[in-house]
């Protein structure tokens, strides 16, 4: 452990002193529609004329895999499950740690693998302490999506979708490919994904909030929803 | 800039030779699980989480700490309690934070290296994740996990103990959860009377001899020994309670064939973990044997052992009691290694 810490602490100083190099940048960005997401106070419409507000947005973005050079190379990012929050900017940032050139497509996962749901309490993102983690019924919540609408008949106009699952016909994790057509030779500085809530709500299948308002556990709501929501990702701009 | 550079690489050099100065070797000192002869192999995997007794003394403060809860008043130990065979001795449903009712019986914890499930409905996969339910939970410890993390970070007999146990100062959910499973994990409860009788140590008197022989006919298909548990999942007639709406397994598996069926509770210790049922309701052994014999209501999702409900007679009713009492591990509910940790003491208690 204390090489390793030496190691890393070495190389660091070689990085700093010596290679000082531009890497590349994921973004992401979470929009409504055309709008962006503004948290609480603005009000948006579903396909389904549903006036809703959004008071969290969150999800893990697990094994983050880029391709790159034509197809050649495979980038893999260093942390395997990034938890994206929306009122965290940081999470929103991820500095890759290279510098990437012709990328032909994104791969990861909205989810969180069986392992990790089922071999006791996890670090860093995982950690339960972080809100994305069911108490009562082991596993993890992939992601959740809340807030308030006049159609929601809950508690306060409150509509919460928490979608997890591990299980094998209630598996909700969502691998997502994005292909990427990038002329650009010179290394790229920055990467945009935006994902769209409004996706949440239509696609495979139509979750209307008057009628679901609510999905706390994993099952076919749960599915029904990661279905629809494997698709908001969109690739917008590679700089 | 290069006199920073230069300043930088130095800073360095010194950095790396401190690190080894301060070479010296932390090893915690392992702690033996002892099977009991005759039982199969825990399912617990022990590699993830090596037993130590600086793991053990730690989840021993942890489960005792009432730090824990949210006003510091309840503790794990304030329902799982030693004279009662880490049960709640005499309580239906448990007292949680601000005046509020648990909706299940707590149940006594033994015996689980061996258990694959928790919870009366199996909800939770593994013994590390099990401490955060009741944590967490508004109607009992009612903390969050930051909150919990935070007092035993402040806390410096914590500080030195999570080093000691785990060889550096990070103090995070998976190490709290892992310390509370090596304290847990080391309640083995297999020296009752039954226990010693089975090892040629000791002779049943009649009722006692009796009542096994009925049990062996009667129960023990589900009431499996060694574990007194086949840890299946079963309705045994229980109406539903219209103030819990409790659907038991249902819950986890949304799968219908599932409703109202709950976790075969082991019967280790029956004696002293009054009352019992998923919800308590059944205030002593006769409730329940009443309730086997008379009052069932048998549905579709009741187990077939019971669509005729079990016939038992008085006779019955009273050798079976006398074969239960003998399940009673009074050197388990007395043992001091598992008593709540006392403030004067040394913090390991068994360095060498």
């Amino acid at each position: 452990m204390r090489k390793f810490i030496i190691l890393i602490f070495f190389s660091q100083c070689i990085y700093n002193t010596v290679i000082a190099q531009q890497n590349t940048v994921l973004k992401l960005v979470h929009k409504v529609g055309n709008q962006p997401l503004t948290l609480y106070t603005e009000v948006y419409k579903n396909q389904w004329n549903e006036p809703f507000t959004v008071n969290k947005f969150s999800y893990y973005m697990a094994h983050l895999q880029i391709v790159y050079d034509n197809g050649k190379k495979t980038y893999t990012y260093h942390k395997p499950y990034h938890l994206v929050v929306e009122n965290d900017s940081t999470t929103k940032t991820l500095m890759l740690q290279k510098e990437l050139k012709n990328i032909t497509a994104i791969k990861f996962l909205i989810g969180v693998d069986s392992v990790q749901n089922t071999s006791g309490v996890q670090t860093d993102d995982l950690d339960p302490m972080k809100g994305m983690f069911w108490t009562w019924n082991t596993g993890y919540i992939y992601a959740k999506l809340e807030g308030q609408s006049d159609s929601s008949k809950a508690p306060a106009h409150y509509f919460s979708y928490h979608i997890g699952g591990y299980k094998y016909v209630e598996n909700a994790a969502r691998k997502i490919e994005l292909a990427v057509s990038s002329n650009a030779q010179n290394a790229i500085e920055e990467i945009i994904i935006e994902a769209d809530i409004l996706k949440w709500f239509y696609g495979t299948n139509e979750i209307k909030i008057i009628q679901e308002p609510i999905c706390h556990q994993p099952g076919k709501l749960a599915l029904a929803i990661a279905d629809n929501y494997k698709n908001m990702f969109q690739v917008t701009a590679i700089k | 800039m290069k006199i920073y550079k230069v300043i930088f690489s130095l800073l360095c050099i010194v950095f790396v030779g401190i690190s080894f100065i301060n070479i010296k070797k932390h090893k915690p000192t392992p702690l033996k699980f002892i099977v009991p002869k005759g039982w199969p192999k825990p399912l617990y995997n022990f590699k993830q989480n090596p037993l130590t007794i600086e793991g053990f003394e730690l989840g021993k403060k942890l489960f005792y700490d009432e730090r824990l809860s949210k006003d510091s008043t309840i503790s794990c130990a304030s329902c799982h309690q030693q004279f009662s065979a880490f049960a709640n001795y005499d309580h239906n449903f448990s007292h949680g934070y601000n005046n509020s009712f648990t909706t299940r019986n707590s149940p006594a914890l033994q015996n689980l290296a061996w258990q694959k499930e928790f919870m009366w409905d199996g909800g939770v996969n593994h013994l590390d994740v099990q401490p955060i339910s009741p944590i967490t939970a508004k109607n009992e410890m009612a903390e969050t996990l930051e909150n919990v993390i935070k007092k035993i970070k402040r806390d410096t007999a914590y500080q030195r103990m999570f080093k000691a146990a785990f060889g550096d100062e990070t103090i995070n959910t998976q190490r709290m959860g892992k310390a509370l499973s090596q304290f847990m994990l080391m309640l083995v409860s297999s020296n009752s009377k039954y226990d010693k009788v089975m090892r040629g140590e000791d002779t049943f008197n009649l009722p006692e001899k009796l009542g096994y022989q009925i049990f062996q006919q009667k129960c023990v298909s589900c009431h499996t020994e060694p574990f007194f548990t086949d840890f299946s999942f079963r309705n045994i007639g229980m109406p539903l309670d219209a103030t819990l709406n409790d659907i038991g397994r249902m819950r986890i598996t949304n799968n219908n064939t599932d409703s109202l069926k709950f976790k075969v509770p082991s019967l280790r210790n029956v004696n002293i973990t009054f009352p019992y049922g998923h919800d308590g309701r059944f205030f002593a052994l006769s409730n329940l044997f009443e309730h086997y014999r008379k009052n069932m209501q048998p549905i579709a999702t009741t187990d077939v052992l019971l669509k005729n409900k079990m016939p038992l007679s008085n006779f019955q009713i009273g050798q079976l009691t006398a074969f239960l009492y003998t399940l009673t591990d009074s050197s388990f509910i007395t043992n001091k290694m598992f008593a709540a940790p006392a403030y004067t003491k040394p913090i390991i208690l068994h360095q060498h």
